[in-house]
């Protein structure tokens, strides 16, 4: 009897049928088993309903031959209504099942091999033990048959070594202690990450880098760094869990917990567990190649064709056992066609190995032979050079991996460090790039070193008789076993090309796009006049975004002039000494910084100020002035826009830019009865948060469209300001402030003072 | 007695010679059979400059002894050329503070005490004090200058100025107040080429834009042929009808002065030497400037070149009525910077050196080395161009994308935003002249920094308009690329190369005539 003939009539209950497995075996039951009916449980996310991501799915180019002319069912609904039946719900919480089930094959779970603990144990144990209870209930005390397919996977061997039987995992771990252990250790180590001494840590490792741009950022990153920290812990410790019993990581861990759960459950309900091991694309259906998504091979894959995995911490020799998904799927069909007794689940190994090995070293002269004869094409540097692996063994790619993570700490130590420039925001740019290689290393060797090395070898002696018990045309429809599959075709064929694909169409898309960004780099959009009649406003800082200077520099072009030549060189040297201990205020907090330098401003005479920056100092700021800073300011005026000139620097020194703004907010120096300043400010210096306070001060009340209002600034301080713009704009950015300003695609300017323009000419001393 | 001007054919056995590029300069083979102008050797110098100036002031050309002209109780005004000239600045005393000392003197003895000191910059930046310290001298500026009674003429102040009337063909003259409503101003001028001077002086040097757009814009600029001719140039046309109105108004004591050829001295004596003749000596400067300059920083070259101060001879000092002055000083520059050409070649050869008038103490931005070389030493004729109509100008200037922020602030916007659009001047005189003219910024900076009129790069690119009208093809060697572009002209690595780009229009075997100056020539084309 034919598989469909035996399947026939029967209703069976498909659990994560959007996954991959799910959807592939959907398409088999539509296909090749006409008289089955399905049910899948499907979640609604976002704003869609179970029901129409089904419909969505089956708009799919594999389900097109399904429905249409020369079908039975006219549309994709019509074949909806005659074939499946979607409950909508959760494995979370699954909801009540139809009373009518034959078969269950539960193919949802969590793939990741990482995922953090408590969530390894919702889905693969707690989830599964849910179902099957739901299971249970809907037989309403009868004793129907419900055939429950379990899929698990081969790897809940976890490290043993040889021959894995088709059988269960001897172990003697209690999944009801370890599920609430856990569970539990979500709030312990949430509890853990609000300990003062946890906290402290944050925001000391949070402040060094963001203190400069206020509190509130700090406190935001600190956030952040916590709950990144609850989520690295979660999975730190399932995976050490994992290891201390035995596991590669809490991925199998908690799959063969999972099998215990349904072993229990084979007492009330017959039940087989298929253990697929690495599933790959399809070698014919639904068509060569076919894959959703990533699974585990291909960010490798892709990453060696791109040139970026040095090495792999592979043995050569150790197989890696990969499956065809069609073969799951015809395995999963063929078992759900048997019939296993109570209490004795029977147990498939859907894998390779055992028969028809393709080892690691065969694997990498596969993909290589792939790449060489079809490299990637990644622009205008040719043909990408193809890393040659050695196979080292574990231990030296490892401390390969090691060297380069602490060479690119030392390098980012630097590069944050230096004046910043053209170049160092290169070197970033090329730092940044590495640290995403490196850390892409570092996830995937932590992630399969241990399968890379995995010396087992699955039985798979059930599955073959199930393929031999195949009957007539069955054989071709169902086909499960492996030993037909020719690696080096199917690696260099089916799967290599498949999987490149899409990857190529976007290197296409990409290399266009990266053109025009390179053909419009630094150049910024003209502003328009505002359209709606709001108000838009163009906030601009001083130092460093419209002119080369900074407070110290400026405060030496004031002092010096009024100094005969002995007390010019006696200032200076005072300068000189405090310069470090500046240097570390002014990396720490702007604020005391500035207050520290006008502090030394105490007896002057505010008005002789001003009389020498109008008569001496306005050339020198003037020269200074980036020309393109200027024609962006007057572009903003001449569209109506509001100018804002913000700055930490002292009133006088903004007098020469008066009549290109139309407000100037800067740090008034308090001054006594008698015009001569204090050395205090009359007021907090306008820096980091504060600026950001302020333009929203400004605007509130008012007409000002603050989405459509621009921001322009050099330094990460300004950081709170540029985000409160919808328009920001990063000019010259220091390398902190170029990081942000390129994850958030702000634009980024370089508006340098011009070349003739001296730094060692001070006014009113040496200059002409 | 110094050898006039001639020209050279090159043949095998001419050495390399010397090209002016930018702060720098070059060896350069040039073809055989080119034609190398040499302008004359430095004119010997009057002997004793205060007793010439003494003659001119007091037996002036067709006006009255200065002294007689001067009386109690009269407003005096003394204007003087500005910064632009001579070109380079001279070595003090500056020529300009003898004369102002000698007519001060005559003043003080008359009992004059309304005196005020204008330099006539029109639409030129301001000059700083040090500037007007250097040109007056210190005694002068240390009475004058506290009191405000020296200063940079504004031709922003509307106040300040004085509509004077209209000349026949309607053009507006307005000038300083205080020049227009004196009893006798004195123009003390310095005459380095033939186009300043003459009516020049006082109707372009202390006018406002109202009055300078009548002549300075495209169209009188593309029929002033040449500049260096003031009788076959449209814009000198213009200038003489406004000082007809102006003479009317005010009485203009005219002294002009003339220089002489001595431009390098010490060890840069070699660049005004012709280079068969370098001695041991000369050629030992020669390598080590040019060595020196190879290594030296951009910033550091600049330093030298902007430090390079002439000795400059004086050649004549004529005083009195402006026409007949200026006749007189017009022979002079004749006789010094004169060199007969027979017919006009297909190439011309020019190397545009670190001077100009825009740019001293401050850097030669691309617009103006386009002027330099565009504007002046393509005008440097009489008669007629020294390449003929369509044919092609070849100059060497390195062209960087170089602009002082505080003198030129509108020339980079010019470049930025008015040469990207176009760079055809009547085009651009319709287009955004007028924006530029009257924008609040310029005309803030002009009036109270050290910037150039939002107007003048227009002038500039006027200035050019001739020879852009004139050439066929316009080719820079060793220029920066991107920044010759945007000028709309072609940039070639090596004089070959460029040779061969222009071939297409002057064929492979183009007579050629390379302008080797500075120091200044005119070359008279027959």
């Amino acid at each position: 009897m034919s598989l469909a003939d035996q399947l026939a009539g029967k209703k069976v209950l498909v659990t994560g049928v959007t996954g991959f497995v799910g959807e592939a075996l959907l398409h088999r039951i539509l296909g090749d088993l006409p008289g089955t009916t399905v049910v899948a449980i499907i979640r609604p996310k976002g704003s869609m309903t179970g029901t129409a991501r089904m419909a969505q799915m089956l708009k799919k180019d594999i389900f097109q031959p399904f429905y249409g002319e020369g079908t039975p069912y006219a549309d994709a609904d019509e074949l909806t209504a005659a074939r499946v039946e979607v409950v909508e719900g959760d494995l979370s919480d699954v909801p009540a099942l139809p009373k009518d089930l034959d078969i269950v094959v539960h193919c949802a779970g969590d793939v990741s091999f990482d995922p953090p603990i408590h969530e390894a144990f919702t889905t693969n144990v707690l989830g599964t033990k849910s179902l099957l209870e739901r299971i249970d209930e809907s037989r309403d005390g009868t004793d129907r048959r419900i055939h429950y397919v379990h899929i698990s996977t081969a790897y809940t061997a976890g490290r043993r070594r040889g021959a894995i039987p088709e059988a269960s995992v001897e172990h003697t771990v209690d999944w009801r202690v370890e599920a609430e252990a856990g569970m539990a250790m979500k709030s312990r180590i949430e509890e853990a990450s609000r300990s003062a001494a946890m906290l402290t840590k944050f925001r000391k490792e949070s402040e060094k880098l963001h203190r400069r741009a206020g509190h509130l950022t700090a406190a935001a990153d600190t956030e952040r760094r916590r709950t990144e920290w609850v989520a690295k812990k979660l999975v730190e410790t399932g995976t050490e869990r994992a290891r201390s019993l035995g596991w590669t990581d809490c991925y199998t861990f908690t799959k063969a917990l999972g099998e215990r759960v349904v072993e229990e459950f084979a007492s009330k309900l017959p039940t087989s567990i298929v253990r697929p091991a690495i599933i790959e694309s399809a070698v014919q259906s639904p068509h060569p190649g076919w894959i959703e998504g990533f699974k585990m091979a291909e960010p490798l894959i892709l990453a060696y064709g791109r040139g970026e995995l040095p090495e792999f911490p592979a043995s050569p020799d150790s197989v890696v056992e990969i499956i065809p998904v069609d073969h799951v799927v015809g395995a999963i069909c063929a078992v759900m066609a048997t019939e296993p007794e109570l209490s004795k689940p029977e147990y498939y190994h859907v894998s390779s190995g055992a028969r028809n090995p393709l080892t690691f070293e065969q694997l990498y002269a596969g993909v290589r032979a792939y790449f060489s004869k079809h490299p990637f094409d990644l622009g205008e540097r040719g043909a990408v050079r193809l890393p040659v692996w050695k196979f080292p063994g574990g231990d030296s790619v490892e401390s390969m991996l090691r060297y380069g993570e602490r060479a690119h700490k030392i390098a980012d130590q630097i590069i944050t460090h230096v004046p910043r420039g053209e170049r160092t925001r290169k070197y970033a740019r090329e730092l940044d790039v590495q640290k995403r290689r490196i850390d892409f290393l570092r996830r995937y060797m932590d992630l399969y070193s241990e399968y890379a090395q995995a010396e087992l070898q699955f039985i798979d002696d059930n599955v073959l008789a199930l393929h031999n018990a195949l009957e007539g045309d069955d054989r071709e429809k169902f086909w499960c076993d492996t030993s037909i599959v020719d690696w080096q075709h199917y690696l260099q064929e089916v799967h290599c090309p498949s999987v490149t694909d899409s990857l190529r169409r976007l290197d296409v898309v990409r290399k266009k796009r990266n053109k025009a960004l390179a053909e419009t780099a630094g150049t910024l959009k003209k502003v328009q006049p505002s359209d709606d009649g709001s108000q838009i406003i163009a906030a601009f800082d001083m130092d460093g975004t419209l002119l080369s200077s900074n407070v110290i520099e400026t405060y030496l072009w004031m002092r010096l002039l009024e100094l005969d030549s002995h007390q010019r060189v006696g200032e200076i040297g005072s300068m000189l000494r405090k310069l470090p201990k500046l240097i570390a205020a002014e990396r720490k907090d702007r604020g005391t910084f500035l207050r520290t330098i006008y502090r030394r401003y105490q007896g002057a005479d505010l008005d002789e100020l001003n009389r020498i920056v109008d008569e001496v100092l306005a050339e020198h700021v003037l020269e200074r002035l980036s020309g393109a800073a200027v024609r962006r300011i007057r572009e903003h005026k001449a569209a109506g826009h509001t100018t804002i000139l913000i700055t930490g620097a002292v009133r006088p020194l903004t007098r020469p830019l008066e009549p290109l703004f139309d407000e100037i907010v800067a740090a008034e120096l308090a001054v006594d009865d008698r015009g001569r300043c204090t050395g205090f400010l009359s007021g907090p210096p306008l820096v980091g948060e504060s600026r950001a306070a302020w333009i929203k001060h400004r605007a509130r009340g008012t007409n000002i469209d603050l989405s459509k209002s621009y921001a322009y600034a050099d330094s990460h301080s300004d950081l709170p300001m540029l985000t409160t713009v919808g328009n920001p704009v990063a000019v010259s950015p220091d390398v902190s402030l170029f990081r942000a300003a390129r994850a958030a695609r702000w634009q980024i300017v370089d508006w340098k003072t011009p070349a003739t323009s001296s730094r060692l000419e001070i006014p009113g001393v040496n200059a002409r | 007695m110094s050898r006039p001007g001639f020209v050279l054919e090159v043949d095998d056995r001419t050495p390399p010679l010397l090209v002016h590029n930018g702060e720098g300069f070059l060896l350069e083979r040039f073809p055989l059979g080119t034609r190398v102008v040499y302008p004359p050797e430095a004119l010997p110098a009057v002997r004793d400059v205060e007793e010439a100036i003494q003659n001119a002031l007091l037996h002036p050309l067709e006006s009255e002894p200065l002294p007689e002209l001067l009386r109690p109780g009269m407003r005096l005004t003394i204007a003087f050329d500005d910064i632009s000239l001579p070109l380079p600045p001279m070595k003090k005393p500056d020529i300009r503070q003898r004369i102002i000392e000698a007519v001060l003197t005559m003043a003080a003895d008359a009992g004059v005490d309304d005196v005020e000191l204008i330099s006539a910059n029109a639409l030129h930046r301001r000059l700083t004090p040090n500037e007007l310290r250097d040109i007056v001298g210190e005694r002068v500026f240390r009475s004058f200058f506290p009191d405000g009674k020296l200063y940079n003429f504004d031709a922003e102040d509307t106040a300040n100025l004085t509509h004077l009337g209209q000349t026949k063909h309607g053009e507006d003259v307005e000038i300083s107040k205080r020049a227009a409503e004196s009893d006798l101003l004195v123009y003390v001028n310095v005459n380095l080429v033939a186009m300043d001077g003459g009516h020049k002086s006082t109707s372009i040097g202390l006018a406002s834009y109202k009055s300078l757009k009548h002549h300075h814009n495209s169209h009188t600029m593309i029929h002033s042929r040449s500049f260096m001719d003031h009788k076959a140039s449209k814009m000198h046309h213009s200038a003489w009808r406004m000082g007809a109105v102006l003479t009317e108004h005010v009485k203009v004591f005219q002294i002009e002065t003339t220089l002489n050829n001595d431009i390098f001295g010490g060890p840069l004596e070699f660049l005004q030497k012709r280079e068969w003749e370098w001695s041991i000596k000369d050629q030992a400067s020669m390598l080590a400037t040019k060595r020196g300059l190879d290594l030296a920083p951009a910033k550091m070259r600049h330093k030298i070149f902007t430090d390079v101060r002439a000795n400059y001879g004086l050649t004549g000092i004529h005083a009195g009525s402006i026409e007949p002055v200026h006749e007189k000083t017009i022979e002079n520059v004749h006789r010094q910077h004169l060199v007969e050409v027979q017919g006009q070649s297909d190439v011309a050869i020019m190397g545009v050196p670190f001077v100009g008038p825009y740019n001293v103490n401050s850097v030669m931005n691309p617009i103006l080395a386009a002027c330099m070389g565009l504007g002046y030493y393509f005008n440097s004729y009489r008669g007629n161009p020294i390449v003929r109509k369509d044919g092609a100008v070849i100059l060497y200037h390195p062209v960087d994308y170089e602009f002082s922020q505080l003198h030129h602030p509108s020339y980079v916007d010019f470049f930025e935003e008015v040469l990207s659009e176009s760079t055809d001047p009547a085009t651009i005189e319709a287009k955004f002249e007028k924006q530029y003219a009257e924008d609040p910024w310029y005309i803030h900076l002009y009036r109270t920094s050290y910037a150039y009129h939002g107007v003048h790069p227009f002038y500039m690119w006027y200035w050019i308009s001739h020879a852009l009208d004139h050439c066929g093809d316009i080719v820079w060697v060793g220029a920066n690329r991107k920044t010759v572009e945007r000028m709309g002209f072609r940039s070639a690595s090596t004089l070959q190369d460029a040779l061969e780009m222009v071939s297409h229009s002057v064929g492979r075997s183009p007579s050629i005539t390379y302008l080797h100056n500075p120091p200044h020539l005119l070359a008279d084309v027959r």
